[in-house]
């Protein structure tokens, strides 16, 4: 279970139903013994009325005497009020007539006692709430004065009740889950904010989380810019470096070269080894300053400008040639990335085909239309110089090729293309353009602005 | 010719001031960036070649510092941080053209008289002419609001006829902004070059931007928008 919300959700649905099954139950149970205490009252007090009313008959046997409004139940068979009158544990001598026929066994319970409260079931099954009283008559002996009632009634009252109950409890549980929801949704918004703007650090639309969070929070987002400003100075001072280590690595070689006057003796050779030396230290550390797609919070930089930068030093570089450089790149392509490597790879590419055209070159670029984080931008450059040989091509981008062993004219720098391509899970490949050359093809992540 | 060489290593800087004299040139030469600032603003200089890495003032701030006082005149950057980026940094900042360390001293005259060549000069901002504009930080044309794709020649003849818009410009002069060496000059070159510009500033041969002057040259017919 990935979701917070899902959780707590889950888990205080549970632990809602348990309560609430506890309170049903609970409240059941004292319903149930009010009732029972109400029920066993209206008894006692129809017992009371039986022995109040009874007195000898013409035979001499103690019965009830029914007056015909009070008593109207126990004369109307079947009424749901019964009541009989026993010696001992003999079967009653006499029963209401309301017990006639259907109430077969309405005696004392099996238990002696003074007072005992029972249920029963009655011929068809009902079942029947019993009260009976021993009664110590004078002259008599002991006679036992029964009533029972049926419970249909008290049960329905009961069922009415549960069904109230499992109702309002089913309301109350569902708006309160409800309004957990919602509360959920609130007290989690901060961490859905918090989620959509590392998604858009990831996408490189910004740099830093923003600075206005809950105070669970702020310190997670504290270190999180943190690390993120860390990264991003941390190739800034890594690519500095670099840049004053070729400093004064080239340098002295600059010295060296410059200690000898052109066509003094062993200029040539000291050239030679010099040109060697400078191509070791370029290759070497070219290949360190590539950031590739490591680091975390990457902007994602505009291809136009970095073409459009690039194109205007190129016919500066190039100015002894005539050629034109045509750029048909949408304002809307963004590569996701560090500028630096791209300015790097295009540079390369751009300058290539500025060596080797004849009087066109063409930088054009498409968005690939594969959806999230494989979306690739697909940059073209073309000329419509001599192009590369079938059989040169893979050789031209073998990585690692030494130094010293320059390709003539695709040289080094497409293997460095090659490498900055693959660090970012990208690809370089050389085919034929329509304009007569060569046509590179550089494949790097990105996206629409 | 007059060239400021600003180099902080002095064995470079000693060897640079010996080659350039030996090739002609009157050589001043700078220490460190506020020294070359120095050179820059008050000698009448007509090249200069600038170390991007100076002590007190940084090259590239030296670079702009000058082009912000107005200072044309041609400026090779020598650098031992070559990544693209450095390039196109040194390049946007106003200077014209580079060479890596370590460099080679033919490489660095062959470049100087390149640059001295195509005396256009550096220019600040963007060139209006009536309806065509040439934008010279991004080396691009339009004419009435579209985009025009010169080549490098035609856009460099295009920029010295624009930058003496009304002025009588001789095929030799023009000659001399495209080729280094005498012997690649040939005048039918150009003949075609103004015949492409035409073609491409003017389909519909409207507005008539380039006037042929028998004999003389040609003019920039369109005045100057000021500013």
């Amino acid at each position: 279970m990935r979701s917070v919300s899902k959780r707590l959700l889950i888990s205080v649905t549970l632990l809602l139903l348990l309560f609430f099954g506890v309170m049903v139950w609970v409240l059941e149970e004292r319903f149930r013994r009010l009732a029972e205490d109400s029920l066993r009252g209206l008894l006692e007090a129809q017992i009371n009325t039986l022995i109040a009313s009874a007195e000898p008959d013409s035979s001499g046997q103690i019965v009830p005497r029914l007056g015909p409004e009070s008593e109207s139940r126990l004369s109307t068979l079947g009424s749901g009020l019964y009541a009989a009158v026993s010696r001992g544990a003999a079967d009653p001598y006499w029963r209401s007539p309301s017990a006639a026929g259907s109430v077969q066994r309405l005696g004392p319970s099996q238990k002696s006692g003074k007072r005992d409260f029972f249920y029963l079931s009655d011929a068809r099954g009902a079942r029947l709430a019993a009260l009976s009283l021993d009664y110590a008559w004078e002259g008599e002996g002991d006679l036992t004065f029964s009533v029972a009632t049926d419970m249909a009634p008290y049960d329905s009252q009961m069922a009415r009740f549960r069904h109230g109950l499992l109702r309002d409890f089913a309301i109350v549980a569902l708006l309160l889950l409800l309004a957990l929801a919602a509360l959920l949704r609130w007290v989690l918004a901060p961490l859905r904010r918090l989620e959509a703007q590392i998604h858009s650090v990831e996408r490189g639309d910004r740099e830093q989380l923003d600075d206005r969070w809950p105070s669970e929070l702020a310190g997670v987002v504290t270190n999180l810019n943190t690390l993120l400003s860390a990264e991003h100075t941390r190739i800034a001072r890594y690519r500095d470096t670099l840049g004053n280590l070729a400093h004064t690595l080239k340098t002295p070689l600059a010295v060296l070269r410059s200690s000898f006057s052109p066509g003094a003796p062993g200029a040539s050779l000291v050239n030679a080894q010099v040109d060697r030396m400078t191509a070791i230290v370029e290759h070497q550390l070219r290949r360190a300053a590539t950031s590739g797609g490591a680091s975390v919070g990457r902007h994602a930089v505009e291809l136009l400008p970095v073409a459009q930068e690039l194109r205007s030093a190129l016919l500066k570089v190039h100015s002894k040639k005539d050629f034109s450089l045509e750029l048909a790149i949408g304002a809307e392509l963004l590569f996701v990335g560090d500028r630096d490597d791209l300015t790097e790879a295009l540079g390369n590419l751009m300058d290539n085909a500025a060596k080797w055209c004849r009087s066109r070159i063409r930088v054009s670029a498409v968005l690939e239309s594969a959806a999230g984080a494989a979306r690739k931008l697909s940059i073209l450059v073309e000329d419509d110089g001599p192009g590369v040989a079938a059989p040169d091509r893979e050789r031209v981008l073998e990585r690692g090729a030494r130094a010293d062993e320059h390709t003539p004219g695709h040289g080094l720098g497409l293997a460095m293309v090659l490498d900055m391509a693959e660090m970012y899970g990208g690809r370089l490949e050389i085919g034929d353009s329509d304009l007569g050359g060569a046509r590179v093809e550089l494949r790097l992540p990105g996206r629409m602005r | 010719m007059r060239v400021l060489v600003v180099e902080d290593e002095t064995a470079i800087r000693e060897a640079l001031h010996r080659d350039l004299t030996a090739a002609g040139f009157s050589v001043d030469v700078a220490v460190d960036g506020e020294e070359g600032l120095y050179a820059g603003l008050e000698y009448p200089v007509d090249v200069a070649v600038v170390d991007l890495g100076l002590p007190k003032l940084p090259g590239l701030d030296l670079i702009r510092r000058l082009r912000a006082q107005d200072k044309r005149f041609p400026i090779l950057v020598l650098t031992a941080r070559d990544r693209w980026q450095d390039k196109v940094e040194g390049l946007d900042a106003g200077a014209d053209d580079y060479v890596a360390k370590p460099f080679q001293f033919e490489e660095v005259l062959a470049r100087l008289q390149a640059l001295l060549r195509r005396s256009g000069g550096w220019a600040s901002s963007s060139l209006t002419c009536g309806p065509v504009v040439l934008d010279t930080r991004t080396q691009t044309v339009t004419v009435e609001g579209n985009p025009v794709e010169l080549t490098t020649f035609e856009y460099r003849i295009l920029e010295h006829l624009m930058l003496k818009a009304g002025d009588v410009i001789s095929k030799t002069d023009l000659t001399e902004q495209l080729y280094e060496q005498d012997f690649e000059r040939d005048s039918n070159v150009i003949e075609v070059f103004i015949g492409r510009l035409r073609r491409k500033l003017d389909p519909d041969d409207r507005i008539k931007p380039i006037e042929t002057l028998r004999g003389r040259g040609y003019r920039f017919a369109l005045a100057r928008n000021p500013g």
